[in-house]
């Protein structure tokens, strides 16, 4: 698996984004983690929207994004 | 050939959401207050109809009743929100720091990009009624940007008017472009798409409006793709129209 087959979600009731790359790591899912990987009852943890109602997205991030995540202390 | 589908107004979505009870914590004011939404797209709990159109996710015909109605404050990414208000008094705060009261006539564009906060309030008795667009932006994860105008309905009665987007002053992060149609009178309008890979989503706020030979009526809706001219025909009692050129 190439890192160019990875994906990105965008959640349809907020505008939050999964990048399969990053994972949630805040949230208890870890870099690389497989969309169909997450639980089918896993909901947007911004506004609570499930997660069959997010839309795989191929948009580019902006420059500069996203901002690397601190290495933990 | 063109390809088309038609929404007549009372195929949209319809939602009742009420400031008590379980959407207390989304939608708030006094206790009898409520919003009224019709969906043009799937949206929240309706799911039933097309999924957006282009880069349109969400089109709601909203209304916001009763003193103190409100979306409370609530988080944001990526989507390019905008409003632009029918009728009443909106009061738009977001988190990119702006506090303003939007009339009828006023629209805003809200990108929230890398991430932002709004709410949505109507303190007056008199009810909100204002069409909220979302569409995806050209990229993710941008500056946050809020920016706001005015559409003069007198001045600029009875031909296409740029209000947002490509060519038009309010600049969004999106191949796309918001015009106002506001007619007086009988007349004849043609819009050319920017390219065979632009659609048009007409949604007709007020009046009668022939779009491409169909006729739509108050809150008809029709979209359009692989068109090269779209000739819209407004009658002797005029017609107010948003259009939405999206690319595909
Ligand atoms: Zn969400």
């Amino acid at each position: 698996m190439s890192d160019r087959d990875l994906k990105r979600w965008l959640c349809l009731g907020c505008g939050f984004s999964y990048d399969e790359a990053l994972g949630l790591p805040e949230h208890g899912i870890s870099p690389g983690t497989r969309w169909a990987d997450i639980p089918d009852d896993w909901c947007c943890p911004d506004c609570g929207t499930p997660k069959h109602l997010f839309e795989m997205v191929e948009i580019p991030y902006a420059p500069g994004q996203p901002t690397p995540q601190r290495p933990p202390l | 050939m063109s390809n088309s589908f038609i929404l007549r107004a009372a195929d949209r979505g319809h939602e009742k959401i009420l400031s008590t009870g379980p959407t207390a914590s989304y939608v708030g004011g006094h206790p009898d207050a409520f919003i009224t939404r019709h969906s043009s797209f799937n949206f929240h709990d309706y799911q039933s109809g097309r999924a957006g159109f282009g880069r349109i996710r969400v089109f709601g015909d909203e209304t916001f009743n009763n003193p103190g109605c409100s979306y409370n404050m609530h988080p944001h990414h990526n989507f390019i929100i905008c409003a632009f208000v029918l009728s009443g008094r909106l009061q738009h705060i977001n988190t990119t720091g702006n506090n303003d009261e939007l009339l009828a006539g006023d629209y805003y564009a809200f990108s929230a990009g890398s991430g932002g906060l709004h709410t949505e309030i109507n303190v007056h008795r008199e009810p909100m009624n204002a069409i909220y667009l979302w569409m995806l932006p050209d990229h993710l994860y941008l500056p946050p940007s809020y920016a706001r105008g005015r559409f003069d309905a007198e001045a600029s009665a009875n031909r296409i008017t740029p209000l947002l987007g490509t060519g038009a002053p309010l600049p969004i992060p999106q191949d796309a472009t918001v015009s106002r149609l506001f007619s007086t009178r009988s007349g004849r309008h043609v819009h050319r798409p920017r390219s065979r890979g632009h659609g048009l989503y007409c949604f007709v706020i007020d009046g009668r409006l022939t779009c491409d030979g169909t006729m739509l009526e108050r809150r008809d809706s029709k979209g359009l793709w692989n068109a090269t001219e779209i000739v819209l025909e407004s009658g002797e009692t005029g017609a107010d129209a948003l259009l939405v050129e999206t690319i595909l």
